[in-house]
């Protein structure tokens, strides 16, 4: 076992490989930290997300720009790969957070938003089903009722495309009334979202896990006042 | 006598800085509306594979409402298809759906082989440009201005291949990409030239993949306004950069590109631009195409013409394509507008 100290340091260099999109480095922090016997999960937590974190403000700010975000991604997925297995083995499945599926509206190929918003609900242990760009509105229904997410994510960078978000919506409710939807993409805003009958929006990769969870809970009290 | 402009005059003219009665109304993309495609009972999907199509609905704006110039192509797949990547049409959608990439040449730019045909004149959708072009010079060009438009370099190339992978590479792999990109804008100033010779009157260069919505400043000013500058040199006046976004940080670096004119959108403080440029700069854009050209009321139209006038644009010009969903009503505002804004004494 690594001492309080050590799990620190290993936890602060793989944060710190992460935000400088060091790749390599994140691989050999992670594999110390399972070497020494920190806390894959932890390590995760305080190691992958919380850099993830920073460097969404670090994006925010514009200090950073979409290849700096895509090359952290890559270096983020370096030490998933290694913690996830570990998390796994250690039982602790009740961790996982949800499960969403997410995608980009059929005529609509910017997908670079919804790409980022993946990387935000992986970090965060989350189950993601990415149906990816350009999808034809009965794929969400499809790919919602065979993995019983809670929660889909819809993705439109046009207005044009953005007003087949109403129909997908409503086509999700009736097969699935618990089924929790989320909007966003850069012509979205929480009026339309509303207007849409959506249940949540988020306007970055900074806030749309928090959304999502906010959402899941609202889901569940619901159902305990149902009981 | 009458000594009233044609929109070609006016619009040339006003490339040129000589004196005009006041600022044309007109655009370096896409501006056809649903009302011409119902003039002609076709589909949005059909005028992007036929060139009398293309050719009728790229003159309906001008016909309809007076807009000042006719634009081809509509799409952003043409020079990607030429070079080998898929169109995906949507030929059985009846709404407007914007055509996309279906397949890329390649997914990495590691992996991209460029094979450029040696006689683009004959590639892909080109010929069908062409010859809309040519059509339209012969129908309307004595009037009208024509205008036709590329993507840059760098937007190209996110058409080939994946636009993340692309994105990493400007940080792993720049010579590779500068590569690509150097190949990229020899295709572009082919292309162009093909269609200046057809009959456009001026072109538009689109490197809407490159603004600080995606790159840095820096990348922009290192990486892509290398052969943005080799592009401009290499092409015939008049000549346009166009980019979307929160331009702000970078006009300065557009402005050193070498185009006549520089394009930008709603997101852009005009004014600002204006005092960093100077009065001689000319600054084309900021009038929002969806939220106000679409959405909007009349009056919206006419204070959006009016601020744009007033923060010291060169000419009425959307900041994007206009959506065809725009309302006739909004069409005739906006034509209404340069009226009432746009005189020069
Ligand atoms: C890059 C780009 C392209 C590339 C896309 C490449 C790709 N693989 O993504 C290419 C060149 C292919 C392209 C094509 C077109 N484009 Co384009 N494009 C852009 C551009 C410049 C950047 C978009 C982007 O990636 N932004 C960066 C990302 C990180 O931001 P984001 O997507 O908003 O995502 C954030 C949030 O919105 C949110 N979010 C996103 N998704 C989701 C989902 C959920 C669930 C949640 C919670 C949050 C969330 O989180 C993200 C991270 O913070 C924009 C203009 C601009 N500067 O924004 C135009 C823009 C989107 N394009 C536009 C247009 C018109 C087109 C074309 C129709 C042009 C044409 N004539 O063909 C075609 C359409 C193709 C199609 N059918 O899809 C217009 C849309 C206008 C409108 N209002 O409808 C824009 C706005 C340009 C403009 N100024 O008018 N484009």
């Amino acid at each position: 076992m690594a001492s309080e100290e050590r799990t620190k340091e290993i936890i602060n260099e793989i944060r710190q490989a992460l935000i400088n999109y060091d790749e390599d480095g994140v691989g050999e922090w992670a594999k110390k930290a399972l070497d020494e016997g920190v806390d894959p999960f932890i390590a995760t937590m305080e190691g992958l997300a919380d850099g993830m974190i920073e460097v969404g403000e670090l994006y925010n700010k514009k200090e950073y720009f979409v290849p700096e975000l895509l090359l952290c991604s890559d270096a983020l997925y370096a030490g998933l790969d290694i913690l996830r297995p570990a998390i796994k083995a250690s039982g602790r499945q009740s961790e996982a957070k949800g499960s969403i599926v997410l995608g980009v509206v059929e005529g609509d190929v910017h997908d670079i938003g919804k790409n980022l918003i993946k990387m935000m609900f992986d970090v965060s242990g989350w189950t993601v089903y990415d149906l990816g760009k350009d999808v034809p509105l009965d794929k969400f229904v499809e790919e919602q009722l065979r993995t019983d997410s809670e929660i889909v994510g819809l993705s439109a960078l046009m207005t044009t495309s953005m007003v087949a978000m109403q129909d997908i919506v409503k086509k999700l409710k009736e097969k699935n009334p618990n089924v929790r939807i989320m909007l966003g993409g850069a012509p979205i805003t929480s009026e339309i979202a509303d207007m849409y009958g959506a249940d949540g929006y988020a306007e970055s990769a900074g806030t749309a896990v928090d959304e999502a969870i906010r959402m899941i809970k609202m889901l569940k009290e619901e159902e305990m006042e149902r009981k | 006598m009458n000594t009233e402009l044609s929109s070609r005059e006016r619009v040339l003219k006003c490339f040129r800085g000589e004196k005009i009665d006041r600022l044309p109304v007109f655009s370096g993309y896409g501006n056809v509306t649903v009302h011409g495609l119902e003039k002609y009972g076709w589909r949005f999907a059909e005028i992007h594979v036929d060139a009398k199509k293309m050719a009728n609905m790229a003159a309906s704006t001008h016909q309809l409402f007076g807009f000042e110039c006719a634009v081809v192509p509509f799409d952003m797949g043409v020079e990607a298809e030429a070079l080998g990547a898929g169109v995906n049409f949507y030929a059985h959608h009846t709404d407007v759906v914007y055509p996309t990439i279906a397949s890329k040449v390649a997914e990495k730019v590691m992996d991209l082989d460029l094979k450029i045909p040696s006689d683009l004149a004959k590639a892909g959708r080109i010929p069908l440009v062409v010859e809309a072009i040519r059509l339209l010079k012969e129908e309307i060009g004595d009037r009208v201005a024509i205008g036709s438009w590329t993507l840059g370099p760098y937007t190209l190339a996110g058409q080939l291949v994946d636009i993340g992978d692309l994105a990493k590479m400007t940080f792993k792999k720049k010579d590779m990409v500068d590569k690509v990109l150097d190949a990229l804008g020899e295709v572009i100033v082919e292309i162009s030239r093909i269609y200046r010779e057809a009959g456009a009157d001026y072109m538009t260069i689109r490197e809407m993949g490159a603004g600080p919505d995606i790159l840095s400043p820096r990348i922009f000013k290192t990486l892509i306004r290398p052969h943005l500058e080799k592009v401009f040199a290499a092409i015939e006046s008049p000549k346009i950069l166009h980019i979307c976004g929160d331009t702000n940080t970078i006009v300065e670096e557009m402005a050193l590109c070498g185009a006549d004119a520089i394009s930008v959108d709603q997101k852009n403080d005009v004014a600002e631009s204006r005092n960093k440029l100077g009065p001689d700069a000319f600054i084309l854009g900021n009038i929002d195409p969806y939220m106000v050209i679409v959405k909007g009321k009349p009056d919206d139209v006419d204070n959006a013409v009016k601020e744009a006038v007033a923060n010291g644009v060169n000419a009425i010009w959307p900041g994007c394509d206009i959506f065809p969903t725009a309302p006739k009503e909004n069409m005739k505002a906006l034509m209404a507008a340069a009226q009432k804004y746009g005189k020069l004494s």
